[in-house]
């Protein structure tokens, strides 16, 4: 991309990144004193952001990221709009990684531990290196390289190196890079029909019809923001409707809920209906890009899975099966997914081949599927490399253990007996960040740098190189891995092996061996790679079509497929049992995030803490009602949690969330309730993958109620119309209809409706549209709220309380009659003719010339009557001065104002942004153009579905989208006139 | 009373002023004590640590203390009515029972007026809803009911402490003239240099006269503008046009129950029986019946209305009230309110001291329950499903409410030994009519 076709904003964004020098002295040591800089550091101005460049590690996607720099300090993080993966929106859990640099349960010193009592004591870095260095001779004396084990997560480019050179002069390879989300049998897949084994770039949006056996991509699959840009693209209304998505799964998830279907199976019938719907695919003969011989094969593979045998096995009716397979056989390119992982489905590989299969039944589709650009997760290592690690511990192989951002104690199955195999290795050395339930077990802790404070690279997918730089000082006594192996080497092997003097330079002299040609303008190294730097990376123009075609080959599969076994539940308390990834907290790893963790689950609305999902109808045979804590037990082990009864799961199934149950997670994550991985029995599926399926589990009430904490008051709409809908055939009959809208502006105001005039409003009359049929309900925009407005975390007992402090809520709406799923994002609506104004004695809510409904802090007395006034409640009070665990108040927003208790708070549209913004405009004499600048919420959106903008311009695309037949105001008609106006959704059904 | 003469009613009612009992003392403490820990323990560990301490759950912005400001309120209520409007009336049988009931009312409305400002999430500057020109150079908003409500209550205070303090002058220079040292001293400063001319009588008669055609609009307005703060918001649930009159008479119900409440064993502790008859109970009992019905009419009129009104969401919240999470408090106040009050039909049990007040207890239990399930009640299911939620009560609300009940009974027990609780001057002038009535028949 050409960087004069940038928009002003990412310019001006990408021009505050600047140098580098000026931060690694910039901020580690705090001072209390306002005194200005006697030598100012070039790059900070007191009361201006800085903005840099770097790459998400929270999660094996790598989304671009800008970080905006305060006064030396991250603040906050957004998305970087030239990055190819997320082009400029973040997820909730990168919205969230700033309170990894800020999170109180850091380690702010290396440590050692005692070997008797088992405690933590400080130590020195010199101190440490010591004991490490003296570990690694007495290895090397005895010629044990190969007992040195380095585990991390996945990890590429320069990092990655550097510890294959450390490893390599200790003469070992033992590098593993374990992600707990490996998608094994995805991968195992795409070896057998595709040929290679690697996770291709899937490009829904070019697909024209989606199937997703229980593939999770708008949540935590592969790349959810990449996948949920995508999505959006793919379900923009046509001519003839959304491009089709169908979901099978036995749990009714986000992205389920994106789906025209939920086609709700047992966890064992995933497979099942993959496998009955190709076999009605080919009995149809729809299979064009297969020759004859082929066909026939498949044929007699999948010869049992008769739509009798699927509806036997799923209950899912023939007639389903037959829609779905015409629906497959109009589209051009279809494309389906599976999920591959073995988390709600037994069958994972079974139903990963066939999706391959399917996809390949259409020649169409391989230009959907881009081999050439396969994820990096594909290096992360097949689950059972590390029930072979756990094996060579136990019998004493290891000696020395390096373990970097990787979990294993609380990831992997007891029954593999990690703790156990632990204490047989003479040093365990924990380079984590947080305490963790890994770092329990270390003899040594040397804390690194997090990723937002050091150098880096990172390669989400071939073809896109990240970098990675500090976008803030080190906050505490830790320091970057590569220093310490490269001095771990030089100590070993002297200068000559690692010339380095530190990691900045290796990743420096990695990069001036790279391929720049993709680069803008190939300049000088230099220049170049501050550009780099400047842009976040280097990489290709985005979303071309795919280099290499990789041509599916069925007669490369191993072409025989067994029906998973059914789940024998002839017990009544049998149930059968799986477990699944959240958006907040993807593997676990993202727990001790107090935003996360405040952050309703977009479907059960519950934070903090643990809970366990049963159907009602079960839950009713077996006498159980919500809150009830179960104890379920396996062949393997039992668990604890509450029970959340939900329709949409699967009868006579279990199904909890990953990432809650943390034992050593510090003080946000740790909880009772159960982690889920502790059930399972430790075998193995066919593609080296954690069989996390259960067929039996008993359950038991423990006979104590533990609420799990919801923010939902009802589940249910109660017919009030609060998140509308429309089918598609309306929506095209309305197209051209005036919407039911009565404008936030003079316009909207009559004699007969009114009894004040209207507000005069200048210029501008900032509004927002909410398009109901964009938004997946992810919840980022929460937490990009949260971390632009010092919103606070209050905790599970104020929760309980319904006294979270959100200003943005992505309410969640089920129908009363069926499985389907309503969001409706609700902020303050900033009404024209608002309730709370009136109300107020002392003007606290006070209405701007620009529409905007202020809340006046300082004016506040706090009688509430706003809040109870308020039709929306979306009014916050300060019931108690909520606290910020040092450090984390470090991530206080400083341009906006902290509340303190008794005084009532909501969305404010961002209106420091706004200023900003008209600052900006007013310096160069002109309005602030549309689209210029955008609230948090809306600018993280991954699906587009805020827009932000000036009503009173008709040319806005507010103005725009607020004229459409789709636009109405929830609750118009009490005359509230709200500022927020939303589209309603586009439902479609093709079954 | 009949054959009584003006130095007996002197000493019979001033007998309550005589130093009081071990078991008078005692009480006393032990509110005082109740009080100290409401109001001077329990509050300010609330406003130190913040609102949230209290039982609070959004959606509910407003609970006890709302509740109880409008319970207190209500109360308030039925002092001036007796006083002012049933003197304009020259409804005789108030005679007995004035004094005590605009006493009450005095006390009700100041631990009223102390509740919105518990209620504040910034207590400690309450007074910026207060019109007077500051260096924040701003006004209060007039459109905020709450405004309203402040002025409202603020005139009927000092209205009716304006009323009380004028009819106890006469009486007050009675007492000076029957004690001496410094409670003379005292009792003839409050007096204002009575000395009982005729002029001053003149004077005197009139301006109660004048006071009273005040007091009797702010009856009707301090509760109609009470019931605004709710039925100008557009919760459903309050927003209905039948609120003023019906928080009126819910008012004047909680009102005289609680001067039944008070009286009644005031009248049998103090032996009081001469001055307040059964027959003043009768018709305060008969009164609640009338009170009794014009409620139950407003709450079914307010089922109706929410029916007719088609609206979803009134239907829901009305639907909600008789059988949602708060319903049971719903049906014990539809009895205590309107089932309840309608035994008094019962001659025997409207002349039944004892049956009299468990009623007028029930009355009270009711009224306050009929204010939470307003309050709490429409608020806990307003119009966006998502937030909705169920509050209740936790100890702090509890404390201070219970506070706010020592401080009342505190305060009337301070007054009955303070103050002649009977209006010795209107009882004076009874007696003064029956020897007149007297003299007539057996005039020439």
């Amino acid at each position: 991309m050409d960087i004069l076709t940038l928009s002003r904003r990412q310019f001006l964004k990408a021009a505050g990144v600047t140098g580098f020098t000026a931060l690694l002295n910039g901020c580690s040591d705090t001072t209390r004193t306002l005194i200005p800089y006697l030598a100012a550091p070039e790059d900070i101005i007191p009361g201006k952001a800085t903005w840099y460049a770097t790459t998400c590690r929270e999660c094996p996607a790598g989304c671009g990221m800008l970080a905006k720099n305060r006064d030396g300090r991250v603040v906050k993080v957004e998305g970087n709009p030239l990055h190819p993966v997320n082009t400029g929106r973040l997820c909730a859990r990168g919205q969230a990684s700033v309170q990894g640099v800020y999170n109180p349960d850091r380690y702010r010193r290396p440590f050692t531990r005692i070997p008797k009592s088992h405690k933590l004591v400080p130590t020195t870095w010199s101190e440490a290196e010591k004991t490490v260095l003296a570990a690694l001779a007495s290895i090397l004396q005895h010629g044990r390289g190969q007992a040195v084990t380095f585990l991390t997560d996945l990890t590429t480019g320069s990092e990655r190196a550097v510890i294959g050179r450390f490893l390599e002069a200790v003469g070992s390879d033992g590098h593993i890079m374990y992600e707990p989300l490996a998608y094994e049998s995805l991968m195992r897949a795409n070896k057998e029909i595709f040929g290679i084994e690697a996770i291709p770039d899937y490009r829904i949006d070019e697909a024209d019809f989606l199937i997703s056996f229980g593939a999770d991509f708008l949540e935590t699959w592969v790349s959810n923001v990449q996948f949920a840009r995508r999505f959006a693209r793919f379900r923009e209304p046509g001519k003839n409707g959304k491009n089709p998505f169908l979901y099978i799964g036995p749990r009714l998830s986000v992205t389920a809920a994106n789906a025209d279907h939920w086609i709700a199976v047992p966890p064992d019938g995933v497979s099942v209906v993959a496998l009955g719907l190709l076999h009605l695919l080919l009995d149809k003969n729809h299979a064009p890009a297969l020759d004859g011989k082929d066909r026939d094969r498949l044929m007699h593979a999948v010869r049992e899975f008769t739509p009798q045998f699927v509806e036997g096995r799923t209950g899912v009716k023939r007639e389903a099966l037959d829609t779905m397979a015409a629906a497959f056989m109009k589209a051009r390119k279809p494309l389906v997914l599976a999920e591959g992982m073995g988390y709600q489905d037994p069958g994972a590989l079974d139903t990963a081949k066939v999706a391959a299969l399917l996809s390949s039944l259409v020649p169409g589709t391989s230009e959907v599927i881009d081999f050439s650009r396969v994820s990096s997760l594909s290096r992360a290592v097949r689950a059972e490399e590390m029930k072979r690690l756990v094996d060579r511990m136990h019998s004493g192989e290891v000696d020395l253990l390096f373990i970097l951002r990787a979990n294993p104690a609380f990831h992997l199955p007891l029954r593999w007996g990690f703790a156990d195999a632990v204490k047989r290795v003479r040093l365990v050395v924990s380079f984590s960040s947080f305490e963790d339930e890994t770092g329990q077990m270390a003899h040594l802790i040397l804390p690194t740098h997090t990723f937002l404070e050091s150098w880096g690279d990172f390669e989400p997918h071939a073809g896109v190189l990240g970098l990675l730089q500090p976008v803030t000082g080190p906050m505490f006594d830790t320091l970057p891995l590569g220093d310490m192996l490269l001095s771990f080497g030089r100590s070993l092997k002297g200068i000559g092996m690692f010339p380095e003097r530190d990691f900045y330079e290796v990743l420096r002299r990695s990069w001036e061996a790279s391929d720049k040609t993709n680069l803008p303008s190939p300049n000088t190294v230099q220049s170049t790679w501050q550009e780099a730097l400047r842009r976040g990376g280097l990489w290709g123009p985005p979303d071309e079509p795919p280099a290499v075609r990789y041509r599916p080959s069925t007669s490369r599969a191993k072409q025989s497929f067994e029906p998973q076994p059914p789940a024998a539940s002839s017990a009544p308390r049998d149930l059968s049992f799986f477990s699944y990834p959240t958006v907040q907290f993807l593997d676990g790893r993202s727990s001790n995030r107090p935003f996360l963790q405040e952050l309703p689950d977009p479907i059960t609305a519950i934070t903090w803490g643990g809970w366990v999902e049963i159907n009602p109808e079960t839950a009713g045979r077996l006498a159980i009602k919500e809150g009830d804590l179960l104890r379920i037990r396996s062949e393997s082990g039992s668990i604890q949690a509450p029970a959340h009864l939900y329709f949409g799961i699967a009868r006579d199934t279990l199904a909890m969330p990953v990432g809650h149950g943390h034992s050593a997670f510090g003080r946000y994550a740790t909880s009772e309730f159960g982690n889920p991985v502790y059930l399972a029995t430790g075998g193995l599926d066919g593609a080296g993958g954690i069989k996390r399926t259960l067929s039996r589990v008993t359950v038991t009430r423990t006979g104590i109620s533990s609420l799990p904490v919801r923010t939902d008051g009802s589940p249910y709409q109660h017919g009030r119309e609060i998140a509308r809908a429309v089918t598609f055939r309306q929506h095209v009959t309305m197209t051209g209809d005036a919407p039911e809208v009565v404008p936030p502006l003079a316009g909207g105001f009559s004699k007969e409706r009114d009894f004040y005039p209207s507000h005069t409003h200048d210029v501008y009359r900032w509004s927002m549209v909410v398009d109901l049929d964009r938004c997946i309900g992810c919840g980022a925009c929460v937490v990009a709220c949260y971390a632009e407005n010092n919103i606070a975390v209050v905790g599970k007992k104020d929760v309980l309380k319904g006294r979270e402090m959100a200003w943005l809520h992505v309410q969640r709406y089920f129908e009363e009659t069926e499985p389907r799923v309503r969001f409706l994002p609700m902020m303050c609506q900033h009404c024209d003719e608002a309730p709370c104004e009136s109300v107020c004695p002392v003007f606290a809510p006070h209405h701007s010339r620009e529409g905007i409904n202020n809340q006046v802090y300082n004016r506040c007395i706090g009688t509430r009557y706003c809040s109870q006034n308020c039709p929306y409640k979306v009014r916050r009070f300060n019931w108690l001065t909520w606290t910020h665990d040092p450090p984390l108040q470090w991530q206080l927003n400083p341009d906006v104002t902290v509340r303190t208790k008794g005084v009532m708070e909501k969305c404010s549209f961002c209106i420091q942004r706004i200023v900003e913004a008209k600052m900006k405009a007013r310096s160069e004499n002109r309005l602030v153009r549309d689209g210029e600048f955008a609230p948090a919420c809306a600018q993280t959106c991954p699906a587009d579905a805020l827009t932000f903008g000036n009503l009173k311009d008709p040319h806005s695309r507010v103005a725009q989208l607020a004229g459409q037949a789709r636009a109405y105001q929830v609750l118009g008609d009490l005359n509230t006139k709200p500022g927020v106006i939303y589209l309603k959704r586009i439902t479609q059904r093709i079954i | 009373m009949t054959q009584t003469r003006f130095s007996e009613v002197d000493h019979e009612i001033l007998r309550t002023l005589l130093p009081a009992g071990r078991a008078y003392r005692v009480t006393v403490f032990l509110l005082f004590l109740g009080v100290v820990y409401g109001y001077l323990v329990v509050w300010p560990y609330q406003m130190f640590r913040g609102l949230g301490v209290a039982g609070y759950r959004p959606p509910v912005m407003w609970g006890a203390y709302l509740v109880n400001f409008v319970f207190w309120i209500g109360i308030a209520h039925s002092g001036t009515l007796i006083s002012a409007i049933l003197f304009l009336f020259r409804a005789r049988w108030r005679t007995g029972i004035s004094r005590s009931a605009e006493a009450m009312t005095i006390f009700a409305v100041f631990i009223a007026s102390l509740f919105p400002i518990i209620h504040l999430g910034r207590p400690w500057i309450f007074y910026w809803i207060i019109p007077y020109p500051n260096q924040r150079t701003l006004w209060p908003d007039f459109q905020s009911p709450l405004i309203f409500d402040f002025l409202a209550v603020f005139t009927y205070m000092t209205a009716s402490l304006i009323f009380w303090y004028t009819g106890l002058v006469p009486d007050f220079a009675t007492v000076r003239d029957r004690t001496d040292g410094i409670r003379k001293k005292i009792y003839g400063l409050f007096s204002l240099g009575w000395s009982g001319t005729d002029r001053q009588w003149h004077h005197y008669g009139m301006s109660y006269l004048l006071l009273a055609a005040l007091c009797t609009p702010l009856v009707i307005s301090v509760h109609s503008v009470v019931s605004w703060d709710f039925a100008l918001a557009v919760i459903p649930g309050y927003h209905s046009t039948i609120f003023a009159p019906y928080f009126v008479a819910g008012a004047i119900h909680s009102g005289l129950a609680m001067v039944l409440t008070l009286l009644v064993p005031l009248r049998r502790i103090f032996r009081l029986e001469a001055f307040i008859s059964v027959d003043t109970f009768e018709k305060i009992a008969k009164t609640s019946i009338f009170m009794a019905l014009i409620v139950g009419y407003a709450y079914v009129v307010e089922f109706f209305m929410a029916w007719y009104s088609g609206s979803v969401f009134e239907r829901q919240s009305f639907l909600f009230r008789v059988i949602g999470y708060y319903a049971p408090l719903f049906w014990i106040m539809c009895f205590c309110n309107v089932v309840a009050p309608l035994f008094f039909f019962i001659k025997k049990v409207r002349t039944s001291p004892v049956l009299l007040f468990m009623i007028a207890i029930l009355i009270n239990i009711g009224m306050w329950l009929e204010r939470f399930v307003i309050i709490v009640g429409s608020m806990s299911r307003d119009y966006i499903p998502y937030a909705w939620g169920d509050y209740w009560p936790n100890w702090v609300d509890w404390s201070i409410t219970f506070g706010s009940f020592c401080l009342f009974v505190l305060l009337f027990l301070l007054f009955v030994k303070v103050l002649p609780p009977i209006a010795m001057t209107e009882v004076k002038e009874e007696v003064c009519l029956q020897i007149r009535k007297k003299e007539v028949p057996s005039g020439p």
